[in-house]
């Protein structure tokens, strides 16, 4: 009798957790990118032997996948700026690519701002999915969260971006907005979610660090899916028992995330990515066709004039002198940071322009980089170190010959190294050694590029950035701007002139 | 803001990417020579991939 009770009593134990009365099994695949940036083409990257991504390819991965399970797409922020095939329709095409692939929703990346709010809010009504972002402040367009009932299943998606959105892209465009903390913002919105949920994916665009930092401080987050650091998570990991997951950029690859779910908890899961190339096979037609559409508005914008030209414009001795090219680009630089100077490398300038009607795609073969203006403030005595190394590199007629605006200099050809140059007015006034000057200039040099070291040593010793009302402050750092390349500036600059005729005025002299 | 490059400390300003490490850091013609730049966990990043404060980045 003994034996039978314990026998019935282990069947009945067998039973429940073998299939527990009211208990929900459910099966679920994400489908996840992050920082496209508008790669609709596939495009061979630094280092690489092949072309790689490619929105139609990606596309067809998606339809694939999407067979078998309940899907979710979703797409972690930076997906409107960035290529060509996005920034001349300030990001309409990837939306409508986007509304092609059906993404089920997307968080805003910091660059979702480079083209302003109202802007922003046109992309937000072209698209027929989501916009999140829960740490976002002043801007209605934008959900905290959505739930999406996947066959039965509640997914509680909440979107954060990051809070240093304000110091990545030009104050105007996030005026009147506030970003809060994404932690902060994610456990309120959890607190709100309690009881609506069985699974709860946050999609952030904060960086991979920033993700698991954010795993270990709130627990209760199932899936973080993110972006912004375009990390290459070749498969999930678990931080805190949350499961983290990334898919590099500009669409090389498409996250995989399978997960299991018991009663509304995650019992499995298995992820991968998927690699995105031309030489794979297989593309969306009606996508290839989105892409070659916009593709082929782009040829035909940029073969459109832009201004015009009564004279030759030099791109070709910018390493070695200044020419008019050098120093319309400069005056450019000056004039959109309201800096008392401006200083670019020739090597950045890499063409000319025949004197006649300019067409866009001219000035992109005179600026092909995607160079953005930063705006610095220098003592005198280092932009003398500046110019000096500027000249240093003559005899190898190398890139870091500047071109200026807003100051003069004189050089000795045959002076050794350091001691060169010789003169130097910065609006028209002998250069004060102990004055600060705010210098103009782009990111590379920035960077230290072409060995410009001069530039990081001031913001070195300035460092100490903090976002007020919007607006990057330091003690340095006058103007920062990576929402828009200077191509760009010396363009609106020809729309805005009838005819331009510069001429190299007498900037740079050298005395031997 | 402050990043290491192959333990080399590289001052860079909010919104760079790992490229501008890269070109602070001298490095980035490797990545032209077919090497890849990885994070502290040992993950490939791409070029215009976002930089932490006091990230390491490893260029092999």
């Amino acid at each position: 009798m003994k034996n039978l009770r314990l026998s019935l009593y282990c069947l009945v134990l067998i039973i429940f957790l073998a299939a527990p009365a009211g208990a929900r099994e459910a099966s679920l695949r994400l489908l996840y990118v992050n920082d496209f940036h508008g790669f609709a083409e596939p495009y061979q990257p630094l280092g690489a032997t092949e072309l790689l991504g490619g929105a139609a390819y990606l596309a067809a991965a998606v339809d694939r996948l999407r067979t078998g399970r309940p899907t979710l797409l979703l797409a972690a922020g930076d997906m409107i700026q960035g290529n060509n095939w996005a920034n001349l329709f300030q990001g309409k095409s990837s939306i409508e690519l986007m509304n092609a692939m059906r993404f089920d929703a997307m968080v805003v990346g910091n660059h979702e701002f480079d083209y302003g709010q109202q802007v922003l809010q046109q992309r937000r009504q072209e698209a027929r999915f989501p916009l999140l972002g829960a740490n976002v402040r002043g801007l209605p367009l934008l959900k905290p969260y959505v739930i999406k009932d996947v066959q039965g299943v509640r997914v509680a998606i909440i979107g954060v971006v990051t809070a240093d959105t304000p110091t990545s892209t030009h104050p105007r465009n996030v005026a009147g907005l506030q970003f809060s903390p994404p932690d902060a913002a994610v456990a309120r919105c959890l607190k709100e979610l309690r009881g609506q949920a069985d699974l709860v994916v946050v999609l952030s665009h904060i960086g991979y660090s920033e993700d698991r930092a954010l795993a270990q401080k709130v627990p209760g987050i199932d899936v973080i899916i993110g972006g912004h650091s375009h990390t290459r998570l070749e498969a999930p990991v678990v931080v805190n028992r949350t499961i983290i997951g990334q898919a590099w950029e500009h669409a090389k690859a498409l996250g995989v995330l399978d997960l299991d779910l018991k009663d509304g908890k995650i019992v499995r899961y298995e992820g991968h990515l998927e690699e995105i190339k031309p030489s794979l096979g297989g593309a969306d037609k009606e996508v290839q066709q989105i892409v070659r559409q916009y593709s082929q508005e782009v040829d035909a914008r940029l073969d459109r004039n832009v201004g015009e030209t009564a004279v030759d414009l030099d791109g070709e001795q910018t390493r070695l002198k200044e020419t008019n090219l050098g120093d319309l680009v400069a005056d450019v630089m000056r004039a959109a940071t309201r800096a008392d100077a401006a200083l670019i490398n020739g090597g950045s300038i890499r063409a000319g322009i025949h004197q006649g009607p300019i067409k866009a795609k001219e000035v992109y073969a005179a600026l092909p980089f995607d160079n953005y203006l930063v705006a610095i403030r220098l003592t005198g005595k280092q932009l003398r170190e500046v110019l000096e190394h500027g000249v240093s590199g003559l005899e190898k007629k190398a890139g870091r010959f500047p071109q200026v605006s807003g100051l003069t200099f004189t050089f000795s050809r045959t002076a050794p190294v350091g001691q060169r140059v010789k003169d130097i007015t910065v609006n028209g006034k002998p250069l004060d050694p102990g004055q600060e000057y705010v210098v103009a200039t782009n990111d590379f040099l920035a960077a230290g590029g072409d060995g410009y070291r001069a530039f990081g040593a001031a913001l070195k010793a300035g460092s100490g950035y903090r976002e007020q009302g919007g607006a990057l402050t330091s003690k340095n750092l006058a103007y920062i701007n990576p929402g828009a390349w200077l191509r760009d500036l010396v363009i609106e600059y020809l729309k805005s002139q009838k005819t331009i005729s510069p001429q190299a005025e007498g900037r740079i002299k050298a005395l031997d | 803001m402050r990043v290491y490059v192959n333990q080399q400390a590289v001052e860079v300003l909010p919104g760079m990417t790992v490229r501008h490490a890269l070109i602070s850091a001298g490095l980035l013609d490797r990545l032209k020579a077919g090497q890849k730049a990885y994070d502290q966990w040992g993950n490939e990043v791409g070029l215009d991939g976002a930089l932490a404060p006091e990230m390491k980045i490893n260029v092999k």
